[in-house]
């Protein structure tokens, strides 16, 4: 039976729920018995292929323009796409920049920090631009399952990825699978 | 009591005519969820949370405010109720910081947890982005208005609870804010730090300063015991967590308070700075030496001897019943010593009668007289203020500076007692409250009012009811003994009145909890356990005897106030009961 191919990518994250990911621990081996990475951030290979994979995970909340391009490539490239953890689920830390907004955020990080000495806020064409709020996935694409968390559990991400392996796709998971923290 | 008849989720359930329709679930354990509403207090049918359908009525109804009817068909969890929660929960995280991860109070989080009940795992609307203030300005608690779900517990545990009426709403809408006040930073507001707001708050936006992020409540145990601040004896329930007591909460199913604490019985026992003892000592050329138990009590057993006459004894009234009734066995019974007394004053009997201070809710007109039970009994001033609240009429008879003074319509002289035993004789159902500040003249004058209004007795110290039954206020001269024992216990003392008039050669011992100028001229120091390290029972002001359970363990050697008495008896070879139960069964109802 042919492999189940699953991409993965972060957005505005800090690869927290990719470390949770990776701490399933042996059941990973498991996993890889039916399933296939075919791009993930810490592989050699970043983009999902062009002829889609069945299962997208993201985790990382949109912040740039370059977080909306992605989502939506793995919107369009992913049969199932899954958002994990609370950045990509509500907005999650990254979303704190709403609260004072982007450019005084801008300039805090860039120019007034106690270690900067002639700062500059990078302007680079090559950067996505930020954006004045910052989101959850769902806000840019359609989002088919939600494992919040901070990071998710572990077991609440091999638990989604076993349904789907079994044909099923939860809408919510279960309560021991549930956190916001 | 008439019953109604009605149906929940096709449950057939009976409950009293006037209950609302969120009680007849409860009865029923019908679970139905809920946020603003808390058992303690009116409900107001603020959040929406609880919403029902009930066949008949055009739109859903909020079960916390709607009185059950005859033959009424409830739906509690439908598929339009579900929505409707979810709704109401997509609409309260659209509003303020309501990110769970860097929050103080998650895992334990009333909102949180209905999130995940109703599968919140992202959210519909745009988040709101304005930026709430913190104000941390009171000692011991924080408020975070960005995590404030404007659910309105704490305004009504301030004016419901401990009717201080301090905390209200400014702003409408979104812009809506509790404040205290006419607005003023919350330490610099009329607040008492009660911190009954503290423990009602659902969410995150009241935070207790020590205990913060110091685990999550299902990693804590929860110890029920009793206050020993005051002689009210409010219950309590002691926070640990490995070994420590991480924060004091009010016991809401304890008969004297209902859940509510004061500031000195919530904050200060965790905010004590006195140098602890923890080991006994013993002078030895004329330096004070650690040395173990069994020489210490040896040492002391010797030295007081088997002659009473030559005896002083002293005790602070914030002991165990159990404590006190060995200091009394041992010494004014087995050595016949006399030379015994109390810390403080005790007040005197005034009615046959004695009502608990909560019993006065329903008093038209409110006697205190010798009594400041605002900074001494603080909860029984809340008890008051509910009264004032419901129009009762306060006359306080005391000197000036008394804290009930401001919000009493007659302030008195203790000479001009007949003017306020006069007035209660006129009203309906009076109450008096005092204290040991009573004159003989004014207990003569309230004493006519025996069988018409009720007496609450507020007993300054602790345990003073026990101590005053077991008759150790019997008047003690420090000069006139050759040796001293001094049960300091707690109590934040300098000696004064014994240091200064006691024999130059006299021997002195002291069983206290700290260091004081009192143990620096020690010959002997037995150290004691404090209030969170002992299990003993306890006589409150109006009779009430309650067993205020250990929460941690003694500091070092310390021990319990009764088990060091025990032990020292045993060693002077008066053997008396050693067991805790033995004790409080033979000191029974001497105690009340």
């Amino acid at each position: 039976m042919a492999k189940v191919t699953i991409a993965t990518d972060w957005l505005a994250a800090c690869a927290g729920c990719h470390m949770s990911l990776l701490d399933i621990d042996d059941r990973i081996v498991q996993l890889l018995e039916a399933v296939e990475f075919t791009s993930s951030p810490i592989t050699d290979l970043k983009h999902p292929p062009e002829e889609g994979v069945t299962v997208g995970i993201l985790s990382g909340a949109i912040s740039n323009t370059h977080n909306v391009e992605v989502a939506k490539m793995f919107r369009e490239r992913s049969k199932i796409l899954i958002a994990i953890g609370d950045c990509a689920t509500f907005g999650g830390v990254v979303a704190s920049r709403n609260m004072v907004g982007t450019p005084e955020a801008l300039r805090r990080a860039y120019i007034e920090t106690e270690s900067t000495v002639d700062g500059l806020i990078p302007d680079s064409p090559e950067l996505g631009i930020p954006l004045d709020m910052v989101t959850g996935i769902g806000e840019v694409v359609k989002v088919d399952l939600f494992i919040p968390g901070c990071p998710p559990r572990a077991d609440a991400l091999f638990y989604a990825l076993s349904e789907l392996l079994a044909g099923r796709t939860p809408v919510v998971l279960p309560p021991e699978h549930f956190v916001y923290d | 009591m008439t019953t109604v008849n009605l149906k929940i989720n096709d449950q057939q359930v009976s409950a009293s005519a006037g209950m609302t329709v969120l009680q007849a679930a409860r009865l029923a354990e019908i679970d139905i969820p809920t946020l603003c509403d808390h058992p303690a207090l009116t409900p107001i049918g603020a959040c929406r949370m609880c919403l029902v359908e009930i066949k008949g009525q055009r739109a859903l109804q909020p079960a916390c405010t709607f009185p059950i009817s005859e033959g009424m068909e409830v739906q509690t969890e439908s598929p339009k109720v579900t929505e409707a929660r979810r709704f109401i929960l997509h609409l309260l995280f659209s509003e303020r910081n309501h990110y769970c991860m860097y929050c103080e109070m998650t895992g334990d989080c009333e909102l949180q947890a209905l999130g995940y009940r109703y599968g919140i795992d992202h959210w519909v609307y745009p988040t709101y982005t304005k930026r709430f203030p913190v104000d941390a300005t009171r000692q011991y608690f924080i408020m975070d208005h960005n995590r404030c779900i404007l659910c309105r517990r704490c305004i009504r545990a301030c004016s419901e609870l401990a009717a201080n009426h301090t905390l209200g709403m400014r702003q409408r809408g979104a812009d809506s804010m509790i404040h205290a006040d006419m607005d003023v930073p919350f330490g610099d507001s009329s607040c008492v730090s009660c911190g009954t707001c503290l423990q009602v708050c659902p969410t995150g936006a009241l935070v207790d300063k020590r205990s913060a992020f110091m685990g999550r409540d299902v990693e804590t145990e929860h110890v029920k015991s009793v206050c020993s601040q005051c002689s009210l004896g409010c219950g309590t329930e002691v926070i640990v967590r490995a070994g420590s007591v991480l924060r004091i909460e009010g016991d809401w199913d304890a008969p004297v308070n209902a859940g509510v604490v004061c500031q000195p019985g919530r904050f200060d026992p965790l905010y004590e700075e006195r140098q602890r003892l923890t080991t006994p000592m013993v002078r030895k050329n004329g330096k004070l030496s650690e040395v173990g138990w069994d020489q210490a009590l040896v040492a002391a057993a010797e030295r007081i001897g088997d002659d009473g006459k030559k005896l002083g004894v002293l005790t602070t009234s914030n002991a165990t019943n159990e404590a006190l009734y060995l200091l009394a066995k041992l010494f004014s019974q087995e050595l016949n010593a006399t030379n015994v007394g109390l810390l403080n004053d005790v007040a005197p009997k005034l009615s046959e009668k004695d009502t608990p201070p909560a019993d006065i809710s329903a008093s038209d007109v409110i006697l205190v007289v010798g009594a400041d039970p605002v900074n001494d009994q603080p909860v029984a001033s809340f008890f008051v203020k509910r009264a004032l609240d419901r129009g009762a009429r306060l006359i306080v008879v005391d000197a000036e500076g008394n804290g009930l003074a401001p919000l009493a319509s007659l302030q008195l002289n203790m000479a001009d007692i007949r003017k306020a035993v006069d007035i209660a004789k006129r009203a309906d159902s009076p109450a008096v409250l005092y204290g040991a500040g009573v004159t003989g003249k004014a207990g003569k004058a309230l004493k006519e009012l025996e069988g018409k209004a009720l007496f609450v007795a507020l007993q300054p110290g602790v345990n003073t009811r026990a101590a005053a039954a077991l008759g150790l206020n019997n008047g003690f001269d420090p000069s006139a003994a050759q040796t001293l024992f001094v049960l300091a216990g707690e109590q934040e003392w300098n000696g004064k009145g014994v240091l200064d008039r006691m024999v130059k050669d006299a021997f002195l011992v002291v069983q206290s909890s700290y260091e004081s100028p009192l143990t620096e001229r020690a010959d002997i120091v037995l150290p004691m356990a404090i209030w969170s390290e002992r299990a003993g029972s306890l006589t409150n002001t109006s009779g009430l005897v309650q067993m205020a359970n250990a929460a941690v363990e003694p500091k070092g050697q310390a021990k319990p106030d009764w088990e060091i008495l025990s032990l020292l008896a045993g060693k002077m070879g008066k053997g008396l009961a050693t067991s805790l139960d033995d004790i409080s069964a033979l000191a029974g109802d001497q105690l009340r």
